[in-house]
């Protein structure tokens, strides 16, 4: 069901960058002095994806028996690689100053907080076992099964490529649904704030009331995270981001589901409070 | 619960072929409330058991999950890493015995602080294996209920008494043969590691996404012989033993006589 005009909004989210400059931790044992890397982050990627120009860099610099699994910092915060990194940028660094300024480790792997990706293929598993849950909650995962091998890896080949078309081609089919439906089974969604332990929210919520109309993401904050909105004549406390923009609370769920998710599927919302200057 | 009506017989739009049958209801599903009622019944008998599980709550949330500590004596072969001397991997050949009664304190740092000397101490008291080359590691057991696949899911993490966490690959070979084979044959089926939903720390699980496959025969002869079935009890008896987590049958035996009302409520 995607209109032409659309396919715009498509693009925009597939190629959105966040400029970041990469330092070396300062207690990294190194030969030489080791100079920031600067690198245009894909929103929609996966930082241990795309950072291996980073680690080549700086081992240039270091002695290799000081080389442990790599892993990225943000203001005392472990990045995790596993979360798309726009969302990581919009839940942690929307309200700083561009470039986002990343810290590169070596060493103290915080295994407590961040999970282990020796390999691609652990990311390419994370990322197929993403697609397989929010196709369980859109179409009882029977497009994800009926999917051949080939199809599978094209999604992922298109992600880890960057090849737009590639991916759309075969992602188009995760994002139909009837149109007697009026929309998925369910939204996969999920809901990040950086307070409390819970990492995000993440229940069922369909698309359309039961009366038929169709839920905006206002009827979603309302019942998952009623703070994040603003009350008649409070001050707004909380910015809800999606892909860095704060989207009409009016808009229907399920066009902001095909629109505006990430190649997992899944429409990942953070919410934070409005920066105070 | 609202099911969207796509019952209109024949007249499908032929635009998604695949979504046709998405509606249609299956018993072999688990909502949060039954899933509630089964973890409270679990609990109940374990009390009486006394096997050690709980329901924890994380500050702030209206979730829960069913926890459960135990040390587990597993039989390994040490296999020094190149990189680092301290640090030697642990292979695990098989469980030697699992300590059922050892309710050892969930958080691993206490066992590398210096005042731990009681800890240790403790530890001692745990019977000793048998076997020369064999030794002790923490293993701490999540039952959290996914809302996508209506299903309980498994969470578990591992540590040596050091305190160190157990890397997947160490996990894989903890896992019996029998099992680590079928396992392997489709890794998004079997062992990872991801983040707890509720806790946000990595943990390894088993991937749920086969369980409605396993469960529904279960549930069907269950139906069909008019007996109730504790779902959470049955899954975790037949997922449970991948990962050295076992079922005792006493769970099983008074069950479905056992009068529900009771102190330790998980909601």
């Amino acid at each position: 069901m995607i209109m032409n005009n659309d396919k715009d909004v498509l693009r925009d989210v597939w190629f959105g960058r966040i400029p970041s400059c990469f330092t070396l931790n300062s207690d990294e044992v190194t030969e030489r002095e080791a100079e920031p890397y600067y690198l245009m982050l894909p929103r929609v990627s996966y930082l241990t994806l795309v950072t291996d120009k980073v680690k080549k860099h700086f081992l240039k610099a270091m002695r290799t028996d000081e080389v442990e699994e790599m892993w990225f910092e943000y203001e005392g915060t472990p990045l995790k690689w596993h979360y798309p990194i726009g969302v990581l940028f919009d839940l942690h660094a929307s309200a700083s100053a561009l470039p986002w300024s990343i810290i590169v480790h070596f060493k103290s792997f915080p295994d407590r907080d961040l999970l282990h990706c020796p390999t691609n293929s652990v990311i390419e598993a994370h990322f197929m076992s993403s697609i397989k849950e929010a196709d369980v909650l859109k179409h009882k995962s029977q497009v994800v099964n009926d999917m051949q091998k080939k199809d599978h890896k094209q999604l992922w080949m298109g992600l880890q490529n960057d090849k737009f078309d590639q991916f759309w081609a075969m992602n188009r089919k995760l994002m139909e649904y009837s149109t007697e439906e009026g929309g998925f089974r369910y939204i996969p969604f999920r809901i990040y704030q950086t307070t409390g332990d819970k990492p995000f929210i993440q229940k069922l919520f369909r698309p359309v009331s039961p009366q038929g109309n169709p839920h905006t993401l206002c009827d979603l904050l309302k019942e998952m995270y009623p703070a994040a909105l603003t009350n008649d004549g409070e001050q707004k406390r909380y910015q809800v981001l999606i892909h860095g923009i704060e989207p009409l609370l009016e808009t229907p769920l399920q066009w902001l589901s095909e629109h505006l998710s990430h190649p997992d599927n899944f429409l990942h919302i953070c919410i934070v409070p409005v920066p105070t200057d | 619960m609202i099911v969207i009506g796509s019952e209109s017989r024949g007249s499908v739009p032929n635009t998604s072929p695949n979504v046709r049958d998405m509606a249609q209801v299956s018993c072999c599903q688990l909502d949060e409330e039954e899933f509630r009622k089964c973890c409270l019944q679990l609990l109940q008998r374990s009390e009486e058991l006394r096997d050690g599980w709980s329901w924890q709550q994380p500050q702030g949330s209206e979730d829960g999950y069913l926890k459960k500590t135990t040390l587990r004596c597993v039989s390994v072969t040490s296999k020094r890493s190149k990189k680092n001397q301290q640090d030697s991997a642990l292979l695990i050949d098989s469980d030697c015995r699992q300590n059922q009664s050892a309710h050892v304190s969930a958080a691993p740092e206490e066992a590398t602080d210096d005042a731990d000397d009681e800890d240790v101490a403790d530890d001692a008291d745990v019977p000793a294996c048998s076997a020369c080359e064999s030794s002790f590691l923490q293993f701490e057991y999540h039952v959290v209920f996914s809302c996508s696949y209506s299903s309980p899911v498994l969470y578990f993490r591992a540590f040596t008494l050091e305190g160190r966490s157990l890397t997947l690959e160490e996990v894989w070979s903890s896992i019996h043969p029998n099992f680590r084979l079928h396992l392997q044959e489709n890794p998004l089926n079997a062992v990872s590691q991801q983040e707890h939903p509720l806790l946000g720390q990595p943990f390894f699980l088993l991937h749920p996404c086969r369980t409605e496959e396993f469960m529904k025969p279960l549930l069907q002869m269950a139906q069909q012989h008019h007996r109730s079935v504790n779902y959470v009890l049955s899954w975790l008896s037949i997922i449970g033993p991948v990962v050295g987590l076992h079922v005792p049958l006493q769970y099983f035996s008074t069950v479905c006589v056992k009068d529900p009302a009771s102190s330790s409520n998980p909601g």
